[in-house]
């Protein structure tokens, strides 16, 4: 506990990082990154990779920043205004932040999937192609070809493939948040970030989801935010621990669950703490 | 059992209760329903009964004299029934309504005779009588209908073609004007006077382009000349036809022949003892076989008594009663009218119900898709609704995409900041601004200074003009500081500024400059020495600058601005940010995002704002009254003749119409039944476009809502 105490009393901890993860090849690299709304300081140096072809699980109490670091990902954060960021991430070696990045065209190499399924009013084939239309492109052979494969993708087309001009709004909870899957994976991207993709659903779509997400292991690297300890060790292959915008400790899945270096994070994950 | 709090006080028992608030809420809630309904009502009854036809009744007076008429109200005032009677005949009786109390009457029931007609007419309103005779031909009470039928199908044709040829008047008198303009238009060029070359028809010395118009003028006349004569002979010629078939009416009005001697129970069973002096009387030639007399009481004092004379025509007279044995005798006064300026006819008291719907439904169809009649008491308000539905056409049409892209500047681009409130307050609160100094304000700047800056450029529209070295340098300037403005827009769109402190400089400086140039475009086309106006020639007559169509239409516009503005902006804000959030992650820029996200989610709202505020300018009457409005136009906003709408023509409005027949014509109480139905006619076109805007959102909506979870 002293550790989480120090924190909370504003101390500057040592982030444990498992050599086991940095061993391994990064899709993504945090820097030493620092994010602040205004004064107020969210996230404190971060640094930690995350693994190419694999789900990192990014856990820890409410407000400790897990959202706040996966939107920075995606710079989804420069969209408010009081927002200033300190220190820098990398794309596969290339810098996020970097005055010359054009923001546009990063966030066309990541997909996200936020907490609520927000599938756009028009119809399911129109949803699936978005990524592709803003390209501007028209080719129709082009965009059924990507609608199919993404939806197969998303595991949803068999479910939905005799009403592709249907409203996406007409699907269910789960079938939508699949279909938000399917617009992220459109793009074809290198990295899927995942904003608690499961809190809005019943357990029936949440299985359906992990499951998905299983499948997608390997093709995509995929960085998903959890409140759900059980999900978190089902679904991922490493785990990160955030306490207070700090990075506790990030070791492979197995170890964070079953013999985690820091007491705290074991406390965390046992649900003695949080 | 749980029973009253005894700890509560009373007041709080009651409180805690509630009743009182449910009754003085509920109460309230009636009482608001009662208005709304008694409005409603009110306007249907006045609105749907002024077109019915009614029965014709002759009532008799106290003093023996007749008045009859079509009952349009009865009201109970003082101890008296206030009769309100349509007394039609105006070019008889000079009016066309009064009042008669019930006390002058001697009788109250009225007597309405079933052989009564009802004429409409194209002048002087209605006329009632009992047909006598046909100028063309022969007529029988029973061929009456069919034969004016015919006849005025034959005159409608005279009709058309007297229109014609009036048409064609006019087309030479504007070919005339259009070549006086030219002529005025090379004067304005030169700087000549071609005055003088007009009238003597010498062009010695001038420029060929003055040559030209003074001959085209001569030629035009010429022309004229010759056939103007043609035009008129054929116009005399059809007015002389059209006045050939006439009417002859008898009008219950009586015209005392003088008295008769003779026992009042005998004349009321219809025996006239002294038929001599009878026939002398009437001066019907007695010869040995006595008229054939029928008499009806139509009074306890008074009978209608007709007389069948040896043409098989019907004469009819009032016998009244003057004492025992005496009575007098009055005749009914002749009339007679065109048949040309016949539009409807039919016997008002004998029409069954269907006969009755047929000629409402007539009316009703007049009154929609006709032109004014009588300065606009009868007939129809066609230009009025056309004129309402254009203008607000136009209006919407400019008040769109100023509101729209306004909103959505605010709403999606513009950093919310204090300026941003202090805006959108003054925006809400212009909603609140009174019509009529919108009214005053399109009077003053879209006519006098916009439309005069139109018409004649600069000075009319009182402006002084700079010299021209002046103004040639201030356009140089311009065009630096817009070349500025858009340099800085590009330089402060490029992605290596994006996060540095200097992009919002560069972006204050790019918003003062895109200002200083929209500020010295409106400054130099004021200030330009080089624009005399489109219109010069045909100064000092105004062409836009007066009231018009398009300066009414963007007064509204204005006027309805803000609600366009606030209901976009709630539209815009009531679409998810979530929604917004998703299309960013999917590597959308920001107008991408707008357009085909957030515009579409808004569309509804948008659209529902839009039909309010086209309620809001077709209703609205304040303004129209100073910027275009008039109570009678001859020619429509949009028509077929080219360029088909006519922006600077003055033209009908329904709300407006209901004011100035009201309350502005000459005779303004014959005019309040037209008022009521022109009144529903504007509230039904209001109804329809909220109805719509409600249909419309829900139909909307439905496609956006989400059936999840």
């Amino acid at each position: 506990m002293n550790r989480l105490k120090a924190i909370a009393d504003g101390q500057t901890i040592e982030s444990v990082i498992h050599q086991e993860v940095l061993a391994r090849e990064t899709v993504v690299s945090i820097r030493d990154f620092s994010l602040f709304y205004n004064r107020k300081q969210a996230l404190y140096n971060i640094s930690m990779p995350i693994v190419k072809g694999m789900v990192t699980a990014l856990v820890g109490p409410s407000g400790c920043g897990k959202s706040t670091l996966l939107r920075s990902v995606n710079r989804m954060n420069d969209l408010i205004e009081s927002v200033r960021i300190e220190g820098d991430m990398l794309l596969n070696g290339e810098s996020i932040f970097a005055p010359s990045v054009d923001v546009i065209q990063l966030r066309k190499r990541m997909g996200m999937v936020f907490q609520k399924p927000n599938p756009f009013p028009m119809s399911i084939f129109e949803n699936v192609v978005y990524p592709l239309r803003i390209d501007g492109q028209r080719d129709k052979r082009v965009l059924m070809q990507v609608c199919e494969q993404s939806l197969r993708g998303a595991a949803l087309w068999e479910e939905v493939k005799d009403r592709l001009y249907e409203s996406g709004l007409s699907l269910s909870g789960g079938q939508q948040q699949r279909l938000c899957i399917a617009r992220a994976i459109a793009s074809d991207p290198e990295v899927l970030l995942l904003d608690e993709p499961c809190s809005a659903l019943d357990p029936i779509a949440t299985g359906k989801i992990e499951d998905l997400i299983d499948r997608l292991r390997g093709e995509y690297s995929i960085l998903i935010v959890t409140h759900n300890m059980q999900q978190a060790s089902r679904i991922s292959d490493h785990t990160a621990f955030m306490y207070l915008g700090r990075l506790v400790e990030m070791a492979e899945t197995s170890t964070i669950f079953t013999r985690p270096t820091l007491s705290e994070t074991e406390d965390y994950v046992t649900g003695r703490f949080g | 059992m749980i029973g009253p709090n005894s700890k509560r006080s009373a007041q709080a028992q009651i409180a805690a209760q509630g009743e009182p608030m449910v009754w003085l809420s509920g109460g309230m809630f009636a009482i608001a329903c009662l208005m709304i309904l008694s409005l409603l009502a009110f306007v249907l009854w006045q609105g749907l009964w002024t077109l019915w036809p009614r029965n014709y009744s002759i009532y008799t007076r106290n003093d023996g004299s007749l008045v009859g008429g079509e009952l349009y109200s009865k009201h109970f005032q003082d101890g008296q029934n206030k009769l309100y009677l349509r007394v039609g005949n105006y070019d008889v009786s000079n009016r066309h309504f009064a009042y008669v109390s019930s006390l002058e009457l001697a009788d109250q029931t009225p007597w309405a005779d079933p052989d009564l007609w009802l004429v409409e007419r194209k002048e002087w309103g209605n006329l009632y009588g009992f047909p006598k005779e046909l100028s063309w031909t022969k007529t029988t009470q029973d061929h009456f209908a069919d034969q004016v039928t015919q006849g005025m199908r034959e005159t409608a044709k005279i009709d058309r073609q007297l229109a014609q040829a009036k048409n064609e008047l006019k087309r030479i008198d504007g070919d005339i004007a259009e070549a006086r303009l030219s002529i005025r238009r090379v004067e304005l060029a030169e700087k000549v006077d071609l005055q003088r070359a007009v009238e003597s028809g010498s062009v010695e010395g001038l420029s060929p382009a003055a040559r030209r118009a003074i001959g085209q003028l001569a030629d035009r006349n010429r022309r004229a000349d010759d056939a103007m004569v043609q035009i008129n002979e054929r116009i005399a010629e059809l007015e002389a036809k059209r006045s050939e078939r006439s009417v002859l009416f008898e009008l219950p009005i009586a015209q005392e022949l003088g008295t008769l001697t003779a026992p009042w129970s005998e004349l009321s069973a219809g025996v006239v003892g002294d038929v001599q002096a009878f026939a002398k009387l009437i001066g019907v030639e007695s010869n040995a076989s006595s008229p054939a007399i029928s008499v009806e009481p139509v009074g306890k004092e008074l009978l209608l008594c007709k007389v069948a004379v040896e043409d098989q025509s019907i004469r009819r007279f009032w016998i009244r009663r003057l004492g025992e044995t005496t009575c007098s005798v009055s005749g009914l006064q002749e009339h007679t009218i065109l048949l040309a300026d016949v539009v409807r006819f039919f016997p008002t008291n004998r029409l069954g119900l269907f006969q009755r719907l047929g000629v409402y439904a007539g009316r009703w169809w007049e009154f929609l898709s006709g032109a004014p009649r009588e300065a606009g008491m009868e007939g129809g308000f066609f230009p009025a609704i056309w004129g309402t539905v254009v203008m607000t056409i136009i209006m919407s049409m400019a008040v769109m995409p100023f509101g729209v892209l306004a909103a959505l500047y605010m709403r999606e681009y513009a950093k919310r900041g204090w300026l941003l409130s202090l805006i959108r307050i003054s925006i809400n609160n212009l909603a609140g601004v009174p019509s009529i100094v919108y009214g005053v304000f399109g009077l003053s700047f879209f006519c006098y200074i916009v439309g005069g800056y139109i018409d004649g450029g600069p000075k009319k529209a009182g402006f002084e003009p700079w010299p021209s070295a002046v103004w040639f340098s201030a356009l140089g300037l311009l065009a630096l500081v817009s070349l500025a403005a858009f340099a800085v827009a590009v330089l402060s769109g490029q992605a290596e500024a994006r996060r540095s402190p200097l992009r919002s400089m560069l972006r204050w400086a790019g918003g003062l400059l895109w200002l200083a140039t929209l500020v010295g475009i409106v400054w130099l086309l004021i200030k330009s020495p080089h624009f005399q106006g489109f219109y010069q020639a045909q100064l000092p007559n105004p062409t836009f600058g007066k009231g018009c169509l398009l300066w009414a239409a963007l007064t509204l516009a204005l006027l309805t601005l803000p609600v366009v503005i606030v209901a976009t902006e709630e539209a815009l804000s009531a679409v998810p940010n979530s929604l917004r959030e998703g299309s960013y992650a999917c590597g959308a820029g920001q107008w991408q995002t707008i357009h085909r996200i957030v515009l579409p989610y808004a569309r509804p709202g948008i659209i529902t704002g839009f039909i309010l505020a086209m309620a809001r300018g077709a209703g609205e009457v304040a303004p129209m009254m100073l910027v275009g409005a008039i109570p009678l136009a001859t020619d429509l906003p949009l028509d077929g003749e080219f360029p088909f709408l006519h922006g600077s023509r003055s033209f009908m409005h329904l709300g407006f119409q209901i004011y100035s027949l009201g309350f502005q014509s000459q005779n303004s109480e014959a005019a309040k039944p037209m008022v009521y139905t022109a009144t529903l006619l504007l509230l039904a076109i209001v109804t329809l476009l909220n109805q719509t805007a409600i249909w419309l959102r829900a139909n909307l909506r439905k496609r956006f809502q989400s059936s999840q979870f």
